[in-house]
């Protein structure tokens, strides 16, 4: 089990030390994201109050960001066909998606801390006053959404089609994960009391666990020949 | 491969042809009795008018397109653990067959809704359900033909299999509980309390037609798989004897 | 030879891609302490045969069995006692060349990593760039780091694929210093090549392989390396 924890963190510390030399996917997503805030601005009707669409202009900034660095992922692995070496070591397959799974998670989770301010800044949105609850929200919802995004990140990678294919792949899955995720976040972000969505929060913990089993079993079938 | 010679291949193509024709002649009488009984047999259901005779072609198809998905989950996993052809053989014909009948959902269901609800498509969870269901097949199929490596291809579009069997319980959750959520004009339930004898036995002759028709189309989409097979290993062979005849006699 | 039980074994193995058979059907089995050299054109299935027996690539039928352990079933011990080097570095370019070791260190198990990974960059002459970008290697160093990687975990059965191709000549002198070593130390080598100037004089035991199959297996004594190019050539226009 030690083993295990410390195979997770190895691969999860390595993408991390890439990302943190190269930035590309930290910068890219960023910009990505400050940019569709900007798109939003121009395309609302002046008559739509951003405060009533902030859980679905935020989600999907969030949703298209992520796709962008998940695509990335398994390319840095291809470059040089550093997966197989990984493939070699005496290491769990279900360890080696771990790992990938906490580094795609917690770039995702830098970059919302990025959306969230952005979005308050251009579109007046405020945090409710529940931080916390939003911050939990937002990371369950992430969890499954990279959960699922990893997993099929690697096979997208494995195609000819490369990162094209994700969102063909993802967005029909993640609707459990969109449908929780944003109405609570929705909730949240007008004022409404956080124990209004432990339901969601209830409902999004255990897609979660089911999404992280399901795909930590089935990357072993995706990698190896 | 899963013959071993040729005699073998024929022998076994012969029994499922023999299947298939004895499953597709109940069909076709299933489906002519199915008929019969829906233009016939059922009287026209007061509150909706002709237009709720779409039901019964609607919910069968339904029926037979999640059927569908579960032999493509359970064949799925199936090949993961024992990378048995045969069960991908089978995966990819009845998840063919769940696209046809996804689409006939798909279309059946904004006919009746446009009449029932006065719009051609209305977020009812379960055409919802059965929208993201046709977009997880056509994604099964983007992949098989994606990849250099047919193996590989076969390989993740069974992990999508699986893992979209594990998600379609939970979508289905989510959607009506987004539903549930968003309350609106109360939706007219063809299998309201109206429902008479007539109305339930057309129903379950036409589910007993389609689910006939579903397997006898499977059987014949399998065999069909499987010739297809062997004519890419005869083609196969055909072109490898060409090309190996410089190979070994034209050095000088 | 025949009485010591042998380190790598396959029996039956055979793979195919759609109806392609890329190796196979194959039984061998490689004595502890054996440099064999697999010799044989592109697409002669060698690098497949490679992939299948690191466990890298599952058999369509047959198994493997390194260090008495089958390969591809619950236990991880046999990837321990297992090196690969490829033509592909199975590097990350974005790391520099100490930190690509000591996560494979890590993922080894490898105790006191930072000694074994200075240690290690030394055996190979990268000493003194072990904090420089893989990126900025030429492709000779690539493959000396490369070299590292694979013999970090001091593994008793190494695989090698054409581990000569693009490399320099000092880079392919220190390779070769390598390989000797490697045979003094009793290792088992199992090494693919489809040039016939290198691994001839090395080996002990000589692989002819061609469309999947092993044409010809022989001691390297039995083989006249003078006259091996026309032998071999023969040899693969025949299968």
């Amino acid at each position: 089990m030690r083993d295990y924890l410390g195979h997770v963190w190895a691969v999860a510390a390595k993408d991390l030390a890439l990302e943190m030399r190269s930035r590309e996917r930290l910068v890219g997503m960023g910009t990505f994201a400050v940019l569709v805030a900007v798109v939003w601005s121009f395309s609302l009707d002046p008559a739509v109050r951003p405060r009533s669409v902030a859980g679905a202009m935020i989600w999907v900034t969030i949703f298209f960001a992520g796709m962008l660095g998940l695509g990335r992922s398994f390319a840095l692995e291809r470059e040089q066909e550093a997966l197989t070496g990984v493939l070699l070591a005496p290491v769990d397959r279900g360890a080696i998606f771990l790992g990938k799974f906490l580094a795609n998670l917690l770039i995702l989770l830098a970059v919302e801390a990025l959306i969230f301010p952005v979005y308050g800044l251009f579109f007046g949105i405020g945090l409710g006053g529940s931080l916390g609850g939003v911050a939990l929200v937002v990371g369950l919802a992430s969890v499954g959404f990279v959960a699922l995004g990893t997993l099929f990140g690697a096979v997208a990678a494995h195609t000819r089609l490369g990162e094209t294919l994700l969102p063909i792949l993802l967005l029909p899955l993640l609707i459990p994960v969109v449908i929780f995720g944003v109405s609570a976040t929705q909730r949240l972000l007008i004022g409404r009391p956080v124990a209004e969505v432990m339901g969601s929060v209830r409902m999004l913990a255990a897609f979660d666990l089911i999404y992280l089993f399901v795909c930590t079993l089935a990357f072993g079938s995706v990698v190896e020949e | 491969m899963w013959w071993k010679n040729e005699e073998d291949l024929v022998e076994s193509m012969t029994g499922t042809w023999r299947w298939a024709s004895g499953l597709a002649v109940l069909a076709g009488l299933g489906v002519l009795a199915a008929f019969w009984m829906i233009f016939f047999y059922v009287p026209t259901e007061a509150s909706m008018g002709v237009v709720q005779r779409i039901f019964y072609v609607h919910v069968p198809a339904a029926w037979v397109a999640f059927m569908a998905f579960g032999i493509v989950a359970l064949c799925s996993i199936g090949y993961l653990w024992l990378r048995d052809e045969r069960l991908d053989a089978i995966s990819v014909s009845a998840a063919e067959l769940g696209v046809v009948f996804t689409t006939i959902v798909l279309v059946t269901g904004p006919l009746w809704g446009k009449l029932a609800w006065g719009a051609w498509w209305v977020w009812e969870p379960r055409l919802t359900l059965t929208l993201l269901l046709w977009f997880i097949y056509i994604g099964y199929f983007v992949l098989r033909g994606a990849t250099d490596n047919p193996e590989r291809g076969k390989r993740f579009a069974a992990v999508l299999g699986v893992v979209g069997a594990v998600d379609i319980p939970l979508i289905h959750v989510s959607v009506n509980w987004f539903r549930s959520q968003h309350p609106q004009a109360v939706v007219l339930r063809p299998e309201g309390p109206t429902a008479g004898p007539e109305i339930v036995i057309t129903l379950l002759v036409s589910l007993l037609a389609f689910t006939l028709t579903f397997f006898a189309l499977l059987l014949l989409r399998y065999g069909l798989e499987k010739l297809r097979c062997n004519a890419e290993a005869l083609r196969f062979a055909a072109e490898s004897t060409r090309h190996a005849t410089p190979v070994g006699g034209g050095v000088g | 030879m025949s009485t010591t039980p042998p380190v790598v074994e396959a029996r039956g193995l055979e793979k195919r891609f759609g109806f392609r058979t890329a190796v196979g059907p194959l039984d061998m089995r490689l004595a502890p302490g054996e440099f064999t050299v697999i010799f044989g054109p592109n697409g002669a299935g060698k690098t497949t045969l490679l992939r299948l027996l690191a466990g890298i690539a599952r058999p369509t039928r047959g198994e493997v069995w390194i260090a008495g352990e089958r390969v591809g079933e619950g236990g991880n011990d046999w990837r321990c006692r297992l090196g690969v080097l490829s033509h592909q570095s199975y590097l990350y370019p974005g790391l520099s060349a100490s930190e690509n070791l000591a996560f494979y260190a890590r993922l080894y198990g490898i105790d006191r990593r930072e000694d074994r990974v200075r240690q290690a960059l030394a055996d190979v002459g990268l000493a003194e760039r072990a904090g420089d970008r893989v990126r900025d290697f030429s492709r000779g160093m690539q493959q000396r780091l490369a070299l590292a990687r694979t013999l970090l975990h001091d593994p008793g059965v190494v695989f090698l694929d054409e581990p000569y191709s693009g490399l320099d000549p000092h880079a392919a002198a220190l390779l070769r210093r390598v390989l000797e070593r490697l045979r003094e130390q009793g290792r088992t080598v199992l090494l693919v090549t489809h040039n016939l100037s290198q691994g001839l004089e090395l080996a002990d035991r000589v692989v002819v392989q061609a469309r999947g199959r092993w044409v010809s297996d022989e001691p390297r004594s039995a083989v006249d390396a003078a006259g091996w190019e026309a032998e071999y050539t023969a040899r693969v226009a025949a299968a």
